[in-house]
């Protein structure tokens, strides 16, 4: 269970995003929305611990983030990034490893539990047949699904998913969120992500939070909040262009 | 996988041993092997031939080895701090600024100004590595482009070799000739102290590049994802950082300059062991460091016999080819 309340966040203690508060319950998909710049990468990298939380609070099942070490911290949460991690000579299965690390020791070995999750994380992904293939050369879709299963193979409390469809042919945008439904289902983390498709995020979301300008602009129910006319007034688009185009 | 690793370590430490016993053999008096084995089990043999093995010859193995893979393992960090494969603690001018620094403390020494030492020599070459490295530093968080990083990293080398002949200039003759035969490397006439004091630091300093190889196997990734791991990053950059300008004055200090091998070496063994992990690479890479400069040192003595050629011209001709490669393996990545 993921709680922010009044979260003001930014860089060089300057706010990028204000006064955010959402909860997001085990299992539930909670999905971020905006324009480009509204602060959903920044309000995300907050939640990742990779940027200092300005004001108000982050806690995981009650206990907030900042009272916990890092470790503790990364063993409760993990992340999809939209940067590509740099995998010169690793596997696919390598690079799934790497998501264990918070539960290794001084070396960094993993053990018999953490292979186990390891490669539950690739049979629940679908990317068991992908394991020692080098990750450099997947493509972008398989690539996205090697990287889930190392988020998932953490077995994380919350989980942040940066645009994890972009790049993503419909194809694999689709078995994307079915990896995703699936997943939510049979580990219960709570889910976090941004999308920039409201069709996608009204598909599989529990709820949605609009930002606009680094402010909460809507936070509820997917149907009501990305409606035509609310995605007209918040990502700036008049009738006339909305109607051209949906026809 | 495995299997690899290990034969990979088996070659290595077999080629340790080979080059080991070459280099303590080969010069103007050769040793053959048998009496190797006796000087080595105080058997006698041929007394010459004793002082020669173990005041001139084994000492210089001994540096070769240590300070070769010092220079691998201080390479290793700097491509891995940068994610950068041609990045070195030569061409990214670190090696300079110690140098300047030991010229520094050497004409100070000769002043009279100070008691010369290997301790104080270590730390002079440990605060210009340090200097340096500041710069390189300063210069990354401006460049974002990796070429750039290392056209700047030479030409802080350049400022700080021209601070050095300056230096040199004004010294008094009789230092000069002292520092010229330093200014070109070399890893023999280490006295005993000096050896002792270098392998504490070297080793030392390696161990504690080993115990950092889970944190540098996340920061390996990039710097979000070792965030994302748990990894406190600051700690991790800063204690790279000192060790790697630690590991790589030390060389500066004790052997002059040394080109190209801290760029080579993690190369070739990453291709020997097909893994990059910091595990398996960190003590790869210092036995492979090693292999390569008593090579190196073998060849700088024996070539042009009896004369002897400076060490960084023997691992500029083993070593820049193989910058070349990375370069043009790199050509279809970003620049």
């Amino acid at each position: 269970m993921l709680e922010v309340k009044n979260l003001s966040a930014g860089y060089g203690g300057r706010a990028i995003v204000r006064d955010i508060s959402f909860t997001a319950a085990e299992g539930e998909i909670l999905t971020l929305i905006g324009p480009n710049g509204s602060g959903k990468s920044t309000l995300l990298k907050t939640l990742c611990g990779a940027l200092p939380i300005l004001a108000g609070e982050i806690a995981v099942d009650g206990i907030p983030v900042g009272r916990m070490n890092r470790n503790t911290f990364a063993r409760a949460v993990s992340a999809m990034l939209t940067e590509r991690p740099k995998t010169d000579m690793m596997t696919c299965r390598d690079v799934v490893e790497t998501g264990r690390y918070p539960y290794t020791g001084t070396f960094g070995l993993l053990g018999k539990a953490d292979r186990a999750a390891v490669e539950e994380a690739m049979a629940l992904t679908d990317t068991s047949e992908l394991a020692a293939r080098p990750f450099g050369e997947l493509s972008d879709g398989q690539r996205q699904r090697v990287l889930l299963a190392r988020a998932v193979c953490r077995e994380p409390k919350v989980l942040l998913l940066d645009e994890p469809t972009s790049y993503l042919d419909l194809h694999y945008k689709y078995t994307f969120l079915e990896l995703l439904d699936r997943l939510r289902r049979e580990r219960k983390p709570a889910v976090v992500m941004s999308l920039h498709e409201p069709e996608l995020a009204r598909a599989i979301s529990d709820r949605v939070l609009i930002l606009g300008d680094g402010m909460p602009a809507g936070y509820g129910d997917p149907g009501e909040l990305l409606g035509r006319d609310n995605l007209i007034r918040q990502f700036d688009l008049t009738d006339a262009l909305w109607d051209k185009y949906h026809g | 996988m495995k299997k690899r690793i290990v034969l990979s370590f088996v070659l290595l430490v077999c080629l340790t041993l080979i080059f080991v016993c070459l280099s303590v053999m080969a010069g103007s008096a050769s040793i053959p092997l048998r009496d190797l084995a006796r000087i080595l089990t105080g058997h006698g043999g041929d007394d010459t031939a004793a002082m020669i093995l173990l005041k001139i010859r084994l000492p210089r193995t001994l540096a070769a080895l240590l300070l070769g893979g010092a220079l691998a393992l201080a390479g290793y960090m700097l491509q891995t701090f940068f994610h950068n494969p041609i990045a070195g603690p030569f061409v990214l001018g670190i090696s300079s600024g110690a140098r300047l620094m030991v010229a520094a403390s050497l004409i100070a020494a000769a002043q009279g100004a100070i008691r010369l030492s290997s301790a104080i020599l270590a730390s002079a070459a440990f605060l210009g590595a340090l200097i340096a490295m500041g710069a390189v530093l300063l210069l990354s968080s401006k460049v974002r482009s990796m070429s750039l990083l290392i056209v700047g990293g030479v030409m802080i080398g350049y400022i700080c070799t021209a601070l050095t002949d300056i230096l040199v200039h004004f010294a008094d003759d009789a230092d000069i000739v002292n520092l010229r035969d330093w200014t070109v490397g070399s890893f023999s006439g280490m006295k005993e102290e000096s050896l002792v004091v270098c392998a504490w630091i070297v080793l030392a300093a390696s161990a504690a590049v080993f115990l950092l190889s889970k944190p540098i196997g996340a920061y390996q990734l990039g710097e979000s994802y070792a965030q994302d791991m748990g990894v406190n990053i600051r700690a991790v950059r800063g204690a790279m950082i000192l060790l790697s300008s630690l590991l790589a004055g030390c060389v500066a200090a004790f052997a002059g300059p040394v080109s190209f091998v801290g760029i080579a070496v993690p190369f070739l063994v990453k291709r020997l062991l097909g893994t990059a992990k910091p595990l398996v690479m960190i003590p790869a890479c210092f036995l492979g460091g090693g292999v390569f400069c008593i090579l190196s040192d073998i060849l700088a003595r024996t070539v042009v016999s009896p004369g002897e050629l400076g060490i960084s011209t023997v691992t500029a001709v083993l070593g820049a080819p193989v910058v070349l490669v990375i370069m043009l393996g790199r050509r279809g990545d970003r620049a």
